[in-house]
Formats: C-alpha cells, structure tokens, sequence
C-alpha cells in the first residue's frame, strides 16, 4: 500500500480501514522543549503558551509523530485551585502542600478563571500549535478528569478514605472539579484540536472496584457528562489511563473513546498486554495505543528500544490480524515519555523509525 | 546504600514508627536520611530531623512510571553525594506501590556511584481501624500488604486481640508469604525487631531479569 499521510493513517486507524502501518505517537510533550531555543526550561515552557505550542511544533518536526497531543503535567489544576506547586527549573512540578486538612475544606473550592494560570497557558499553547500542525497531524487537548484533579489538590490517601467516611463532602468538591472540566472542555473546544484526552488515572483496579470508580468518578454526574459535553465540543474523546490494573470495561466499553491509551506492567498479574487488550475485544472498536515502557527513554539504549518497539509491532500486528482488525493499534509509550533532561531523543526517534519500518501493515 | 520502605496506609502509625525505628537506628551508629512521598500529608517533625542531624527529602505524589522515577532517582542520588547515608528510610504515601519504587531507586545507581540494596518492605496495618480500612480502602492496602516482605500489625496496645486476630487473618490471606509480627509505634514494642530486619535483611531488587522474560514468553507466545 502506497504511504499515507499521517491524517490519513490515522482516520484509516480510527475507522478500522486498510492503512499503509501502525500509527505512532510516544507521548513525547514536556521532553520536547529540549528542541526549543536549544534547551529551555520547564519552567519556562509551562509557564509560555508561545514556547509551550513551539515545542509540539519542533517535535513534529524532529520525530514525525501521527499524532500531538498536549500533555503538560499533572498539578495544572490542583496549582490553579490554590495548591501550592513546587516548581523546579527542570523537574516534572508537583503539588508539595495539599488544600485538604479536614472535611469542611472540600466544600471550599471554587472554579478558577480559566482565563489565568496555567489553564490559560494550556489553552492557548493548544491553540497555537493546533493551528501550526492541524493539517499536518490529529492534534488533541489533554485534561485531568475530576477525581485526578481532586486528588492531586486534596491528597490522594485524604481523598480515598473520605469517599467513605465523607462521601458527600467528597463529592460536593467533584462536582467543583467538574465544573472546572467543563469550563475547560468548552476553552479547548475553541482551540481547533481535533480531540481531547482525559487522563482517568483512578479508574484502576489496584485503588478502587467498578462500585466505587462508578460512583466517585465513572457516573453520569461526573465523566459521563464530561465525555459527551466533549463530543458536543466537536472534540473525538480520547481516554489515556497508564494504570496497572485500568477499568477497560467502563473506560472503553462504556465511555466509548476513540482511542485510549494504557501502559503495561509485565510483572503484575492481570496487567493487560497489548496481546490480551486486542483480543479482549477492547480494540474492536478503539484504536488502542500503548505499550512501551517509558523508562525505556532513559534508560535503554538504541537498540534496545529499536527491538522492543519491533517486538510489540509484531506482536500486535499478530492479534490484529487474528481479530480481523487493520491499524487498531498505536505505537506509543505507556505513559508520558519522561520530561526529564537525560531522555534520550535518539530513543523516541527509534520508536518512530522503527514503526515505519516494522510497523507495516 | 541500603533503601528501607516503611509502608501503610493514612493513619497507620507510619510517622511515629519512623521516627522511632531512625533514633534506634542511629544508636546503632548509623547514618540515616529520610525520603516521603507525599510531603505535605504527613506530618514529619522538622525540629526532630534538625536536631538529630538526619537528612530529609521529599518525592511528589504521582505517576510512578513517567514522574516520580526520575524524581526519585535524583534524590537518592543527590542524598548519596551530599551526605552518603547507608541507609534511607522512604515512607511513602498509602498510594505508593512498593515494587515501583525499588525500581525507581535502583535507577539512581546511574547518577552516583553506587549499588542500591533494599531492606525489608515493611507495610504497617492499623488494628484498631482493620474494619474501616477494609470496606474504605480494600485494594489499596491490599496492594500494599501484598507487596510487603514483613507486616506489622501495628497498635497492638491500643487494639482488641479479636481485630489483632482479624487483622493477622486478613493479612495472610492477602500475602501468605509475608512474615507477621507486631507493633505499637507509641509505645515502641516492635521497633526494636523492625530495625534489626533493615539492618540486617535483604529484601530482592526489582526483578528485570524476570521482567525481560516475560515478555519474551510473550513475544514468543
């Protein structure tokens, strides 16, 4: 088949149709600041939707993605509530002093202007490298889901045992949360991305049962309401849980996501390979996309990378076939390629050529 | 440098236990830094650290697989050149998974040079709350009792023998493998033994070799 555009590859994978390979996309977004300006902080690149947009714009061009998806970091949000964030010049930024210290505070949380902080530097960052790349690649947004965020603000421990003990404060904050997405999905709706990722990190068999994720999360109070305002948007919804034990059936059987992204733990039992996600039916009909492991980036050299990225191509592209499916499959890392200054870009690039290559259909 | 993993869930006595297990421990002669996840939940006692002369760092709650590696890496790292201790006692967060982070410590032995060793992980389980944690928090200390090497039932001054006895059971039920031994972290029965297991036990390192064939099995299969 004769090579397609990275936008036809990717509607072709999204709509079970032939396609010339795989699709690819190591979730290469804070370590791309490394191409701006010769290095620039993550300070600087978090805190500047020019520089923020300038470095999906530079890694397109660097590594030839099928996608751009703009992942900042997980403590947007919780910063912009009114957590305190430690913000290093170069490490991933956290949130280092929660805002819950007894139940009462759970109803103190209030929407943030959207229009300020780090919000406001992800929507128009988005916007931006949307309208450099939208027809070069599918370009989507990347937003916490309520419970990520609540968590990351009020402490995730707190949070988890107050769903029992203080299940309404709980949710009287979800629905702060919530409301938060919402004002954010209709700010990215604005931007021309073509989809929004949700992070639904919680929705993981090793903290919480379908009962509890269903209830603090899953329902249609929270991201069911989420998943169709997106939709209603004009946004493809995209899920990416990098989870050990993720809720497939709820994130992909009952959301309905277009794609969803999950990593994969070798040495956990249960933990869903690429192999048993496809044959589970869990591709049929989402183009699921993982599973490389990020340390990997750092870590591994070429050629071990090179071969592990063959290996999975191989081993996908063996269950596609078994399951009658095309390209349902993204070559990508399980979780956020590491923004960390020692990544090795050679090793993203690997995993792009090497799906070129390999990766053939 | 040898990594100490005192796990359990909020409220499990793991702070008051720490503290008591890095006094003993620094009795013994050793040189001890302390790592918590989670900072701002747990509430370590900044005057204690200063005036014992222990080095304490913090790690972010988060992603283990892409976030909290490098951080934690880095700061094992910048511990080993800055003060060399020979053993670092982590705590962290009830939502922390043992196995990730004695993979993510082992990743410092590219940044220093060094070679990583672990103790025993020990997981605190509060008997007094046994009922509550299981219908609140059930596969979060599940995960944390499986992956323990040693439990301590923890506040056994204070707990009934019958949830002692029913934490003890749900304990092997959960980990059959892990030893059980007892502890109240107020009145110190148990520090004692927890300190000679980290000096003197070894816990395995993260299995990459079984890891790698795993996934050839898979590849292959």
């Amino acid at each position: 088949m004769a090579e397609m555009s990275h936008i036809e590859r990717v509607m072709a994978a999204l709509t079970n149709a032939p396609a010339d390979r795989l699709p690819t996309y190591p979730i290469a977004c804070g370590v791309n600041r490394k191409l701006v300006n010769g290095g620039i902080t993550y300070r600087d690149w978090a805190h500047d939707p020019k520089l923020y947009a300038q470095a999906f714009i530079e890694g397109q061009k660097y590594f030839d993605f099928d996608f751009a998806i703009g992942l900042m970091d997980l403590s947007v949000m919780a910063g912009d509530l009114g957590a305190h964030v430690r913000m290093d010049e170069q490490n991933t930024p956290f949130v280092d002093k929660h805002m819950v210290n007894s139940p009462e505070d759970y109803e103190k949380f209030q929407v943030p202007d959207i229009k300020k902080g780090r919000s406001a530097v992800i929507l128009e960052g988005t916007k931006l490298f949307c309208d450099d790349l939208k027809t070069k690649v599918i370009t989507a947004g990347f937003l916490e889901g309520p419970l990520l965020a609540l968590t990351q603000t009020a402490g995730a421990e707190r949070t988890f045992m107050d769903m029992f003990t203080n299940p309404s404060a709980v949710h009287k904050a979800l629905e702060v949360m919530t409301a938060y997405d919402a004002e954010m999905v209709k700010g990215f709706g604005k931007t021309g991305c073509a989809g929004l990722c949700w992070d639904y990190l919680w929705g993981n068999y090793s903290c919480l049962g379908d009962s509890e994720y269903g209830e603090f999360e899953g329902s249609s109070k929270y991201a069911i309401k989420l998943n169709e305002l997106t939709v209603k948007e004009g946004m493809a919804l995209a899920i990416h849980n990098c989870a050990d034990l993720p809720h497939l059936d709820t994130q992909i059987k009952k959301f309905g996501p277009v794609i969803y992204s999950m990593a994969y733990y070798p040495l956990i039992p249960d933990s869903p390979s690429a192999t048993e996600a496809i044959e589970k039916g869990y591709a049929d009909n989402c183009l699921v996309a993982g599973q490389i492991d990020p340390q990997l980036f750092i870590r591994g050299s070429v050629e071990k990378i090179t071969q592990v990225t063959k290996d999975l191509c191989q081993e996908v592209k063996t269950a596609l076939c078994k399951k009658g499916l095309n390209a349902r499959y993204c070559i990508a890392s399980g979780c956020e390629v590491p923004p960390d200054v020692h990544t090795k870009m050679e090793n993203i690039k690997a995993v792009v050529d090497t799906t070129k290559q390999f990766g053939k259909l | 440098m040898k990594i100490s993993q005192i796990a359990g869930f909020l409220g499990s006595g793991k702070t008051t236990a720490v503290m008591k297990i890095v006094v003993e421990l620094m009795k013994r002669g050793h040189r001890i830094a302390i790592v918590v996840n989670d900072v701002g939940e747990i509430n370590v006692d900044a005057k204690f650290i200063e005036s014992h002369g222990l080095k304490a760092k913090e790690i972010a709650g988060g992603c283990i697989c892409c976030q909290i590696a490098g951080t934690f890496a880095e700061t094992l790292a910048k511990l080993h050149d800055s003060y060399d201790p020979e053993i670092v006692i982590v705590e962290p967060s009830g939502v922390a998974i043992p196995w990730g982070l004695k993979r993510a410590a082992e990743y410092s032995e590219a940044k220093a040079d060094m070679i990583i060793e672990h103790a025993p992980v020990i997981t605190l389980v509060d008997a007094t709350r046994v009922d509550l944690l299981v219908k609140a928090v059930k596969r979060l200390v599940e995960t944390q009792i499986r992956e323990a090497d040693v439990c301590f039932v923890n506040k056994v001054d204070t707990a009934s023998p019958a949830d002692i006895a029913k934490t003890e059971a749900m304990i092997k039920e959960m980990n059959p493998k892990a030893e059980i031994a007892h502890m109240s972290s107020e009145t110190g029965l148990g520090i004692i033994y927890a300190c000679d297991l980290i000096e003197t036990k070894i816990s395995p390192r993260y299995d990459e070799a079984v890891e790698e064939e795993l996934l050839r099995k898979q590849y292959k299969g």
